[in-house]
């Protein structure tokens, strides 16, 4: 995964006509009840598309009811929904599914096979980096004697396969099937940061397909996960291959899920003769060069620009980035993919004409997140005299579509520009709550704060601690690109802030706290 | 065929004695026909399509004549025409402000061309109520006069986004005739000022006035233009009492808080500081607001005491309160011209500065460049090109007089690889660090081996072109393009 080098083609694309196409994730839409009922009355009458449905016990229908966070009035508790989507036996009372289909959960429930009681479950692992879950219910009677589903290889491009599970369009089971179009590594719609190791396959997968099965041989090779929406491209669903699921029921082995690590660089293709008669290279098509590599990273220090990467643990890396593993082409990252933190990849570098070798141990890189999507997280705010104070990231840009230039330069660049070490947290005045304390603040809202009386602000702590202090008659809040402060009277706040809590219905002024795990 | 000859016979009798008489739409106003033709700024080496624009133009003494700079933006061929004889000559500038959005002419070779017609006077002193007229033509050269009424004055935003000047604004219908971009506006014949702007939903029209049009003859005169002078600074209101206690600007009326300082213009330059509240400026009350009282239009921009009547180089008493202190200031007014800004805030009667080199198109980054972007280029233009034109200070203190980039690359052999690379920013070639375009050309003449090195702000960061191949792509670009390079 690299989003930086993801980044800066989408921005190269979008100065021509902006062609990338959206990938919809198959996020299971909450069913109505008056189509649920319909479609059940349509069932008495059409014939049992699966005869011998005991066949897929295996296979199962999970509803979720989730709470989804609004960032925009971060003090209560959000907004109901639920979905359905589908998972599998994949061991005794371990139902493996996607990490969208059971994301802010409240409550899940399993449905078996020609079952109609639903079981409670409960999610043991999530892991949003590559969409994936684990559930167990909490009395697994129903399931004993199911055979667990083995999983297979990642399977050969143009053989065939079979998705199961419960898609729109009906109530039971479905089957659908095509062949192995493509594999490729590709964005991960369900956090946007990620891309990992993908399978293209042709056959209809649709909303609530999401977490099932895809079978060849009568095992997995993939988790049905995303497609393009129908306009944008036909016969296009993708599944994730078994390389990803065998890392994440490796990773979760100890208890624990660690996420994935990054080599935290990126890299430029070495197509152009003068760019490898520069740097001392033979024109043999081998070696990418080291755009950058993130001082904070894993191969920060070690690698560097113009750098150029020959092979990775062992394997000739080419200009265009790709590596010759198990017989197929595939982006060298594949290598950092199938890694744990801790791990150590051993690279061949030529640096300044000279061959050299370098060791790197891996780990996680968080100032990435601030870009991906976030789930299972209470909102962390401040509100200080009507003014609401919220740490950047995808979630708060989305719900605020913030527009504001200061705001949107650290959020691109928070990585690109080593923003994380002067700020880990970027502070953001999101909101005002109108009130007589603020009734001149209108305009500084949506803006970067820079400084609270004097004192730099690198988290929402920061920012809590240092309004909280009282030293003087006024507070002031300077803002990133606006010279003017917002000056408060100290000897006004505390009569105001209740006032405006009692107003708005704010519960509580701030909320600090990493989050927790919300299941149940 | 007959041929329409009565009108010529008209102006050949106009008797000389006319010259005495006051200023009539007849005498006194021309057609301005101008062609124009901008550089592509994507393909800099190429101009885009030539266009016309009619108008019409104030005649003045010394046989000028004065018309909106908009009139003559990136003319190739300006012409003058008489309605009633329909006689033309070609014109040239003598002086034009953009940011004034002023202009003057005159005849390039009949110098006598205008010396049948009657030269305005100005009349500067306009006020709330009074009529006035806006003149135009018929298509046959018959003059259509259109009475408005004065309303109001405000200082804002002539056709440039960055300049805001006194505007008079005055209401009733006013129907426009074809070539009739620009209307002078007359009051007892003289020259009030010359109607900019008309909207037909509220009928109301703007005049850019006699005052600033005088401002601008005045500095013309010694055939050395200094242009207005810039204050340079962001300011922010007082209204909000906390913050007035905060400033202690409690004992005062008025005032407005300095939020930043723009180097190279006047407010540097006297030492005044962001956090600095100005109280007076030229002994008026500024108020909270930014505004003081106008003896005539009422409350005005404190811009106006800056820009309306005082000269580049003239000196201007201010007094701030800094620290909770008053203090009297002695403002120098000066003048950072557009073309000393990192990013040329426009772009007309020149094309883009850019060089090619192996394919690789390189040019200064301009505000027109950014609204190539189209008309949500603040939001869809790559974000450090934004954040520069913001702040430009971030650049300008690095050394740097222009931020030039690698716009795109033309796909040639030489740039292989590059294709899709646009819009980096240029930290180095062959090792030099780029301060503008001229920088780039001279690095691009002394690699250091057989590959030109190329640095970036951003990724990539680093890329190398072959010395004798882009020799070779550019000397056959230059056959097709013309041109590689504009330097100037």
């Amino acid at each position: 995964m690299n989003p930086e080098k993801r980044l800066s083609i989408v921005a190269i694309a979008c100065l021509t006509t902006c062609t990338i196409p959206f990938v919809s994730s198959l996020r299971a839409a909450p069913v109505a009840p008056g189509q649920n009922k319909s479609a059940k009355e349509k069932s008495n009458d059409s014939r049992p598309i699966v005869n011998n449905s005991s066949k897929y016990e295996a296979v199962v229908r999970i509803e979720n009811s989730s709470l989804n966070p609004d960032y925009r009035t971060p003090w209560n508790s959000g907004r109901d929904s639920g979905g359905n989507g589908t998972g599998w036996l994949v061991a005794p009372n371990r139902f493996l599914t996607n990490a969208h289909v059971v994301s802010n959960s409240r409550i899940v429930y399993i449905k078996k096979v020609g079952d109609a009681k639903p079981y409670r479950a409960k999610i043991l692992h999530i892991a949003h980096d590559c969409d994936l879950a684990m559930l167990e219910l909490e009395d697994p009677v129903a399931f004993e004697g199911v055979k667990p589903f083995e999983i297979g290889e990642l399977p050969q491009l143009d053989t065939k396969v079979k998705v199961i599970g419960y898609p729109i369009g009906g109530e039971r089971i479905s089957i659908t099937s095509g062949v192995v179009s493509r594999i490729d590594f590709l964005s991960y719609s369900h956090s946007a940061v990620d891309l990992h190791l993908t399978v293209q396959i042709d056959a209809a997968i649709n909303p609530g397909n999401s977490g099932g099965p895809v079978l060849q041989d009568g095992r997995v090779v993939g988790v049905a996960f995303q497609g393009y929406s129908g306009n944008v491209a036909q016969n296009t669903g993708y599944m994730i291959p078994p390389p990803v699921i065998r890392r994440f029921l490796k990773d979760i082995e100890d208890g624990e899920y660690n996420h994935y690590v990054d080599l935290t660089m990126s890299e430029f293709t070495l197509l152009n003769p003068a760019q490898r008669a520069a740097l001392g290279l033979p024109n043999d098509g081998l070696g990418i060069m080291v755009a950058h590599a993130e001082a904070d990273g894993s191969a920060g220090g070690i690698l560097k620009t113009g750098d150029v990467l020959m092979a990775i643990d062992g394997l000739p890396v080419k200009s265009n980035g790709l590596i010759n593993y198990e017989g197929e082409d595939v982006n060298m990252n594949e290598i950092v993919e199938r890694k744990f933190a801790g791990d150590v990849i051993n690279l061949k570098i030529w640096r300044e004409r000279k061959p050299m070798v370098a060791k790197v141990t891996l780990k996680r890189f968080l100032p990435y997140l601030i870009s991906a999507k976030k789930y299972d997280q209470k909102p962390r705010y401040v509100m200080f005299a009507g003014l609401v104070f919220q740490p950047l990231d995808r979630n708060l840009m989305t719900a605020h579509g913030i527009k504001d230039l200061q705001v949107r330069y650290h959020y691109d660049s928070y990585v690109s520009d080593s923003i994380y070490k002067e700020r880990p947290e970027i502070i953001v005045l999101t909101s005002i709550l109108p009130d007589s304390i603020n009734s001149y603040f209108s305009s500084y809202s949506q803006s970067i704060v820079d400084m609270v009386n004097g004192v730099k602000i690198k988290t929402l702590k920061d920012i809590h601690t240092a309004l909280q202090k009282n030293n003087g008659d006024f507070v002031t809040v300077r803002l990133l690109g606006n010279g003017r402060p917002i000056v408060i009277e100290r000897s006004r706040v505390t009569a105001a802030q209740k006032r405006i809590q009692e107003k708005y219905n704010v519960l509580r002024d701030h909320y600090l706290e990493e989050p927790a795990k919300a299941v149940d | 065929m007959k041929i329409p000859t009565p009108l010529l016979i008209l102006g050949a009798i106009m008797p000389a004695s006319a010259l005495a008489a006051p200023a009539s739409a007849e005498k006194s106003v021309v057609r301005v026909n101008t062609t124009m033709q901008a550089y592509n700024l994507i393909q800099p080496w190429q101009k885009a399509a030539p266009s016309s624009r009619l108008g019409l133009g104030a005649v003045l003494p010394g046989g000028r004549v004065l018309v909106t700079a908009q009139m003559v933006t990136d003319a190739t061929y300006i012409e003058l025409e008489k309605a009633d004889t329909a006689a033309k000559a070609i014109a040239e500038v003598v002086a034009v402000d953009y940011e004034a959005n002023l202009a003057v002419l005159k005849p390039t070779a009949k110098l006598d061309f205008l010396s049948d017609r009657i030269p305005f006077e100005l009349e500067g002193r306009l006020q709330p109520g009074d009529k006035v007229e806006a003149w135009q033509f018929e298509n046959n050269g018959t003059p259509v006069t259109t009475e408005i009424k004065v309303s109001k004055a405000e200082v804002s935003r002539y056709f440039l986004d960055s300049s805001f000047f006194l505007t008079v604004q005055a209401s009733g219908t006013v129907q426009y005739r074809s070539g009739s971009f620009t209307l002078p506006v007359a009051k007892d014949n003289k020259l009030a000022g010359l109607l900019v702007s008309y909207s037909s939903k509220d009928q109301v029209s703007s005049i850019l006035p006699a005052s600033i049009i005088t401002h601008f003859l005045k500095d013309i005169e010694d055939g050395d233009y200094a242009g207005f002078p810039n204050l340079g600074i962001s300011y922010s209101q007082t209204l909000d009492e906390q913050f007035r206690n905060y400033l202690k600007l409690n004992g005062e009326k008025g005032g407005v808080y300095i939020s930043k300082i723009i180097a190279g213009a006047s407010a540097a330059a006297a030492g005044l500081k962001a956090g600095d509240v100005i109280l007076t400026i030229d002994g008026k009350q500024i108020d909270a607001r930014g505004n003081y009282d106008h003896p005539v239009w009422g409350k005005l921009s404190l811009s106006h005491l800056v820009r309306g009547k005082p000269f580049t180089g003239d000196t201007l008493k201010i007094e701030i309160l800094r620290n909770g202190k008053k203090q009297p200031i002695s403002l120098k007014l000066i003048r950072r011209p557009a073309e000393n800004r990192l990013i040329d805030p426009y772009m007309f009667d020149r094309g883009p500065k850019f060089a090619i080199v192996g394919g690789l198109v390189f040019q200064e980054l301009t505000l027109p460049f950014l609204k190539l972007f189209g008309n949500d280029w603040k939001t869809r233009a790559p974000i450090k090109l934004l954040m520069a034109n913001a702040n430009p200070e971030m650049h300008e203190k690095q050394g740097r007089r222009k931020l030039v980039l690698l716009v795109r690359a033309i796909p040639t052999p030489a740039t292989l690889g590059y294709e899709r690379l646009s819009t980096l920013i240029v930290t180095q070639f062959n090792g030099k660090p780029i301060n503008d375009i001229k920088d780039l050309h001279e690095a691009s003449q002394t690699p250091q081996g057989n590959q030109h090195r190329i640095e970036f702000e951003s990724y990539p960061k680093l890329i190398f072109v072959d010395v004798n191949l882009a020799a070779r792509v550019d000397a056959a670009l230059k056959q097709r393009f013309g041109t590689i390079r504009r330097l100037d």
